[in-house]
């Protein structure tokens, strides 16, 4: 995105050109990768044309002028329907945007369409009956999980259909899916950006952010959508930084703490291979490594059942009650184990939460950033449904979740980056977890490491 | 509460008092999820919380 936004403003290339390439590989791939829901050329192009008028004419134009990008289905997009992955919002058109589709438009971005998605973002496989499970364009062979439950933001970033797209994360749904396809995915901090006009998986706990190709891609993005929105009381007062200014290569002295024990134990073995090979990359580059280790991490699966699992009953409870035939079954089923909940476990839960809080928090007092592996897998085939660990059997689910949902309880920033390859092909995702309110920190760390490598601009082949 | 105590009857009675009404086949679908989460619920008093105040969400600035 950051080239192409240079190059369009630059008159060195044509939004209509880069807007028209990305339909024709949207119309030649997706019908297989099942990346999108809705595609909205014909706004597209007229969006193209409207951007490159204003270029010729000499306005002024905002830091993503003439730039595509494409959204998950959850994000209200006026005039264009947004179904949240399910039928039974499939005639829905929104009236307004979201605050971040509005505050992307005012920067120049133009919406390629809508993405597809896990139904109401409720799991982290990256399945959907309804709309055809996203396929993960890193292999041609086997149909595996491109992660959820923004799977078509991941696939659609990796395989070229989209440079740039937004995600939301409640369990690691940005991250997982960022880790599985080999892009690079931020959750921002709890607060950073406005979740108006998004629909709702678990309040307390859902993230907005970027997925892109690299960390100055979603430094440019975040930029463009972060910041207080009176329509979001959990959203910030805090100055928005040029995150872009932040990315200064330099990695010296930035003090980096290798989440071991529950993260880095817990990987199968490829995978903590390319995380401690990593720790070694950025200790060459001039960063100060060492081994931390988390006691809370227990609590967090109950934890998070607890308050996901009461979230987002209580917000589908009348669909539930009235159309619930018209669910997936499988998040039928899940919202349903959400009634079983009582108020005793999450207020509990919301205890346990402030431990985790506080336990990163102290984990960050004398470190700028920390390290973890972001899924212990890399993508697994679509029908998996146990995986053998580093510390022993998990279903699917769990494991996908294990390494994200920490920081969703505790609202840290964290940024997943490709870090390698399995034997098998298959990229590897790392994160970077940074203090509240720094995710200038987080992307330095993360564009650094993407200056010493090249996992994040390897592309997977396509027809 | 053990796993043999999560029995249909106990399904029924926690989805009335929720306001659902499911049938028996769509309770004893989640019954092994429903077991599971409890499990794991009643694990989080084993969590050192002493007085700790709960939060909601991360405290905003």
């Amino acid at each position: 995105m950051t080239d192409l936004a240079r190059m369009i403003a630059a008159k060195a290339v044509s939004p209509v050109e880069v807007v028209r390439a990305h339909l024709d590989r949207i119309a030649a791939l997706d019908g297989d990768l099942h990346a999108y829901i809705t595609v909205d050329g014909d706004a597209a192009l007229a969006a193209a044309r409207a951007a490159e008028a204003e270029l010729m004419a000499g306005r002024p134009v905002g830091p993503l002028h003439g730039v595509p990008y494409a959204l998950k289905d959850l994000y209200d997009t006026a005039g264009v329907r947004t179904t949240g992955g399910s039928r039974i919002l499939g005639e829905r058109v929104p009236q307004a945007d979201a605050t971040v589709v509005r505050r992307l438009a005012e920067a120049g971005a133009i919406v390629l369409g809508k993405l597809n998605m896990v139904e109401f973002a409720y799991g982290p496989e990256g399945l959907n009956p309804h709309y055809g499970h996203a396929r993960n364009p890193w292999d041609r062979a086997v149909h595996r999980m491109a992660g959820g439950s923004s799977s078509g933001s991941g696939v659609a970033v990796a395989a070229g259909l989209a440079p740039g797209s937004l995600g939301s994360d409640t369990g690691g749904s940005i991250r997982i899916p960022s880790s599985l396809c080999g892009i690079t995915g931020l959750k921002p901090t709890y607060g950073r950006v406005s979740r108006a006009g998004v629909l709702p998986l678990a309040w307390s706990m859902d993230h907005v952010g970027p997925m892109t190709r690299s960390a100055a891609d979603c430094a440019l993005m975040l930029r463009a959508i972060a910041g207080y929105d009176a329509a979001d009381a959990s959203t910030s007062v805090l100055p928005v930084p040029d995150y872009g200014a932040a990315l200064t290569g330099d990695l010296k002295g930035l003090r980096v703490g290798l989440l071991r024990g529950f993260f880095l134990e817990g990987a199968a073995p490829e995978v903590r291979a390319s995380v401690e090979t990593a720790a070694r990359v950025l200790a060459a580059a001039g960063a100060v490594v060492d081994d931390v280790t988390l006691d809370q991490m227990q609590h967090v699966a109950g934890a998070s059942l607890a308050i996901v699992g009461s979230e987002a009953l209580a917000y589908h409870a009348e669909r539930l009650r009235t159309r619930a035939g018209e669910f997936d079954p499988d998040v039928a089923r899940r919202l349903r184990a959400g009634a079983y909940v009582t108020g005793v476990h999450y207020v509990r839960a919301q205890q346990a939460r402030a431990l985790v809080r506080d336990e990163v928090d102290r984990a960050l007092a004398r470190r700028d950033v920390l390290l973890a592996p972001s899924t212990p897998v890399a993508a697994p085939p679509v029908d998996a449904r146990q995986i053998e660990l580093g510390d022993g059997q998990s279903d699917i689910r769990t494991a996908l979740v294990r390494f994200n949902r920490p920081f969703n309880l505790s609202g840290h920033p964290s940024c997943s980056v490709p870090c390698g390859f399995t034997a098998a092909g298959l990229p590897v995702g790392m994160q970077f977890v940074g203090r509240p309110f720094d995710e200038a920190t987080v992307l330095r760390a993360a564009d650094g490491w993407q200056r010493l490598t090249d996992f994040h601009v390897r592309h997977p082949v396509l027809g | 509460m053990n796993d043999e105590a999560i029995d249909l009857e106990t399904l029924r009675r926690g989805a009335r008092l929720a306001g659902f009404s499911w049938s028996d086949a769509e309770l004893e679908e989640i019954r092994p999820m429903v077991i599971a989460g409890l499990r794991m619920l009643h694990s989080l008093e084993a969590a050192p919380v002493g007085d700790v105040e709960p939060t909601t969400h991360y405290r905003t600035v």
